[in-house]
């Protein structure tokens, strides 16, 4: 099972991490080349401390339960990214898309599933 | 916008890289014994453990550049959780690298599998016209 405060950190961690990645497409779809450029873009260096960020809630959630329930929660980041990709960056999601998704979701919860049991 | 196949393959790419990465780093971590700081003063040979970190975390760097490059060439919502396929690497991989950690089982193959349908369905519909 998991503490209450690992399922919020972890749930915390999906949600930073498709914000992160909202800033990094805002990033490259705004660099125009020249390092100076890169280093001062403020999408990336948004995007890197939300990443950042992400990846220490995703480790301190981890170490307050198991991987079977934490894994599927954290990937329900890839339904934030999508809604967070129809709001502001006007992509179209269509069915086979969200299939898509769906099956990522599963797969990431079935590894995390497998890791709780027994070697075959 | 429509999301080019090579973006697509280089997301595949960098998860690759990033793998690699998280591999280096564990086995980095692995050959430290006790706590990090009682380690640092006692180390013998530091640097089996620093050089693996290190090289670790400049792939994890690769990757993440690699991974906004190809943001500029698609959509979020394709390329994103493409990046998942770093799961089923790790899953796959691990085992055979640290066999008194990690295992292989049924479930995770289901998993890996599910992943990949879950890539393959992402690649089509970056092909097909939006439906609502």
């Amino acid at each position: 099972m998991a503490e209450w405060w690992a399922v919020c950190a972890v749930l915390l961690a999906g949600f930073m991490g498709s914000f992160g990645s909202l800033q990094f497409k805002k990033a490259a779809d705004s660099i125009e080349g020249g390092l100076r450029q890169i280093a001062t873009n403020k999408a990336l260096i948004t995007g890197l401390f939300i990443y950042g960020g992400s990846t220490v809630a995703y480790v301190i959630g981890l170490r307050g339960g198991e991987l079977s329930v934490l894994f599927p929660l954290v990937s329900t980041g890839y339904i934030w990214t999508a809604l967070l990709s129809i709001r502001f960056l006007g992509e179209r999601m269509n069915r086979l898309k969200w299939a898509g998704i769906g099956a990522i979701i599963i797969g990431v919860a079935l590894i995390g599933a497998g890791s709780a049991q027994i070697p075959v | 916008m429509a999301t080019k196949r090579w973006a697509m393959g280089l997301v595949l790419f960098s998860t690759v890289l990033a793998s690699s990465g998280q591999i280096l780093i564990k086995s980095g971590l692995n050959a430290i014994e006790g706590s990090i700081l009682q380690w640092i003063v006692i180390a013998k040979n530091p640097l089996a453990a620093v050089f693996p970190i290190i090289m670790g975390y400049l792939l994890y760097a690769g990757a993440a550049a690699f991974l906004i490059y190809s943001l500029r060439h698609g959509e979020l919502s394709i390329l994103y959780p493409i990046y998942a396929m770093n799961f089923v690497w790790v899953a796959i991989l691990s085992p055979s690298i640290f066999p008194d950690h990690d295992f292989m089982n049924a479930t995770k193959w289901a998993g890996v599998m599910a992943i990949v349908l879950g890539v393959a369905l992402l690649g089509l519909g970056s092909g097909e016209e939006a439906n609502g």
